[in-house]
């Protein structure tokens, strides 16, 4: 109960925080100065989000995460990460990506805090693996870990309806999944966005509307990813669709393999 | 230079003066620079490669941001072109402060990335994975554990992938990954069962090992309303000490909380950065080199570092004092280099 209370708060903060600062240039005229709009906006941006990472994945820690949970995540996050580079061995159209996949399942097999996890440490190991660690690194992470907390949020809403093992229950995920690829590329555009954005009162107005701020991002959304995203769209809906029933049996089997209990008395 | 704290400190030295400057000239340098010091870190991975891409990414990113902002930005005095206005967002004149604003914009782009880039090809993986801090042992372990099966899942990757072909999978619809993704998870999960009862069995961080981190976390959610508010503080034009006290303040906070969550984890490290003379010098003239650039933001001393061609497109002012920070980047290469 008080880790619930704990996690509840924390993720609350993170997401409220995380939020407000992609969203400033939208909300706070005082952010579209030109000051803040161009090279030091997406640093402190990333300073914000990477101490929220930090404390999400502290209070996940705290919660009680044993040597179980590391292996069985330290191995499927090298597992993910190796998927990135099967994107090569099977060639598709640019922005498919099964990463996603994983950790959409595994957050909805395992829960919230396995799915934050998941995200956000396949970002992060993958960052190290392919020398991508930047300034863009936490943005990915925090993005990472949110469809995977969100996919455990879908599993506990869908819980006890007469959807679960049904197909009903795949197209769902699949809806999920193709929301996700465009949402995902939709808030990391909000980080880098303000880099190639023009000095105030141009690109970002100073005293526009939110309505036609939003429509200036979104004429660079569609200029610049909107393809990109919905091919990644299209292919999380493609390969949830063909793979997650399989995949889900197996969770469901390790799942019931991993849950073997340590008696502490007999070890000390 | 070899060990990770020189190089840490040569990141946030090189950082502070990326996001201080937009004058054209100094980024020039800045980017010659770390691509002269990229070249040499590079050596043992292709330089010609590494050379060749990060110019093609350059060149992509310059032009693009330069495009970009001009399709958008309709100010300047200088009309290179006009669309009729009645064109949704791009609609209006097209003109070369713009398209020079959305250049510098590109060079910010580049530098950061190639600062990175440097950055990681300096630092072996497990130099960056020692630089967690202690008080995410679990986490970093984690880190560790897929960072060893890493190589292992590729292999097996390749072996299943070939035992597929060979029995007539042609590998190329998203469909053909199932066979590929199902005996590569449960292998991989047979592996991390066997992992996590060799942990057991050995008296590895059971979870009531855990001390009560209640402290830490609030310690935590301090930091991060602090970094908050001294931004948005900032945003409303709040004079500047109170920001500069709330991140200061956040950063004391930071430090003393992972100390002690630190400190309350068992942690033996086999491998030290070994100091040698020449990072100890590197060290203390990138620190140096970092406290003159800080001293130069905060006294506002000319420097030159500030550029905008709005309204009126001028050439950018070069100082002696802002072309010598513009050299922090360079500094490594003062040093012998040792893969």
């Amino acid at each position: 109960m008080r880790f619930k209370f704990q996690g509840l708060i924390v993720n609350i903060i993170v997401f409220t925080l995380g939020i407000l600062s992609l969203l400033a240039p939208f909300m706070l005229p005082q952010a579209r100065n030109s000051d803040f709009s161009n090279a030091s906006f997406p640093i402190i941006v990333s300073l914000i989000i990477i101490l929220c990472v930090l404390l999400t994945l502290f209070e996940i820690q705290s919660a009680g995460l044993d040597n179980k949970m590391v292996a069985f995540l330290g191995v499927l996050i090298a597992l993910n990460a190796g998927l990135r580079f099967l994107e090569n061995a099977i060639p598709g159209p640019a922005g498919l990506s099964p990463t996603f996949f994983l950790i959409i399942i595994v957050g909805y097999s395992f829960g919230g805090r396995m799915g934050f996890l998941m995200g956000a440490m396949t970002m992060f190991v993958s960052g190290l693996i392919t020398g991508g660690v930047g300034p863009w690194l936490p943005g990915q992470m925090i993005t990472a870990g949110w469809v995977g907390q969100s996919a455990g949020l879908l599993h506990a809403s869908l819980k006890g309806s007469r959807w679960q093992g049904k197909p009903a229950e795949i197209v769902v995920l699949a809806i999920f999944g193709g929301f996700w690829g465009l949402l995902y590329g939709a808030i990391m555009n909000l980080w880098f966005w303000p880099f190639l954005a023009g000095a105030s009162g141009q690109t970002w107005l100073q005293n526009a509307s939110l309505a036609e701020n939003i429509g200036r991002y979104s004429a660079y959304y569609v200029a610049t990813s909107l393809i990109w995203d919905v091919t990644r769209a299209v292919g999380n809906i493609l390969i949830i669709s063909l793979m997650s029933r399989a995949v889900l049996k197996i969770f469901t089997r390790f799942d019931r393999r991993f849950s073997f209990q340590v008696n502490q008395e007999q070890t000390q | 230079m070899t060990v990770s704290a020189t190089w840490v400190a040569w990141l946030v030295a090189s950082l502070i003066l990326l996001l201080s400057t937009r004058n054209p000239i100094y980024l020039f340098v800045i980017i010659i620079l770390l691509f002269i010091l990229g070249a040499r870190q590079a050596r043992r991975k292709g330089r010609h490669g590494w050379v060749h891409q990060n110019l093609r990414f350059t060149g992509t990113m310059l032009i693009l941001s330069a495009l970009i902002n001009t399709l958008f930005t309709h100010t300047g005095q200088t009309e290179l072109f006009v669309l009729p206005d009645e064109w949704l967002l791009i609609g209006g004149p097209f003109t070369l402060e713009s398209l020079l604003y959305g250049a510098v914009n590109g060079l910010v782009i580049s530098a950061l990335y190639l600062l990175f880039d440097v950055f990681n090809l300096s630092l072996s993986i497990k130099q960056i994975t020692r630089l967690i801090p202690h008080a995410f042992r679990p986490l970093t372990v984690m880190t560790t554990v897929s960072l060893t099966f890493f190589p292992a899942i590729q292999e097996r990757t390749r072996h299943i992938r070939e035992a597929q072909m060979i029995r007539g999978n042609p590998m190329e619809k998203i469909s053909d990954w199932l066979p590929i993704l199902a005996p590569l998870l449960v292998g991989s999960l047979e592996d991390a069962l066997l992992l996590s009862e060799s942990m057991t069995a050995r008296g590895f961080h059971a979870r009531n090992d855990q001390p009560d981190n209640r402290l830490v976390l609030v310690g935590l959610i301090l930091v991060v309303f602090a970094a908050f508010s001294g931004w948005l503080l900032r945003l409303f034009a709040y004079p500047t000490w109170i920001s500069i006290l709330l991140y200061s303040l956040g950063a004391v906070v930071l430090v003393v909380v992972l100390a002690t969550a630190g400190k309350a984890q068992h942690v033996t490290s086999l491998h030290q950065d070994d100091w040698r003379r020449q990072d100890e010098l590197a060290f203390t003239l990138l620190m140096a080199a970092g406290l003159g650039l800080i001293v130069t933001l905060v006294t506002k001393l000319d420097a030159g570092f500030s550029y905008t061609p709005f309204p009126r497109l001028d050439l950018p002012e070069v100082t002696l004092i802002g072309l010598c920070l513009s050299l922090i980047p360079g500094i490594p290469l003062l040093f012998k280099h040792h893969d």
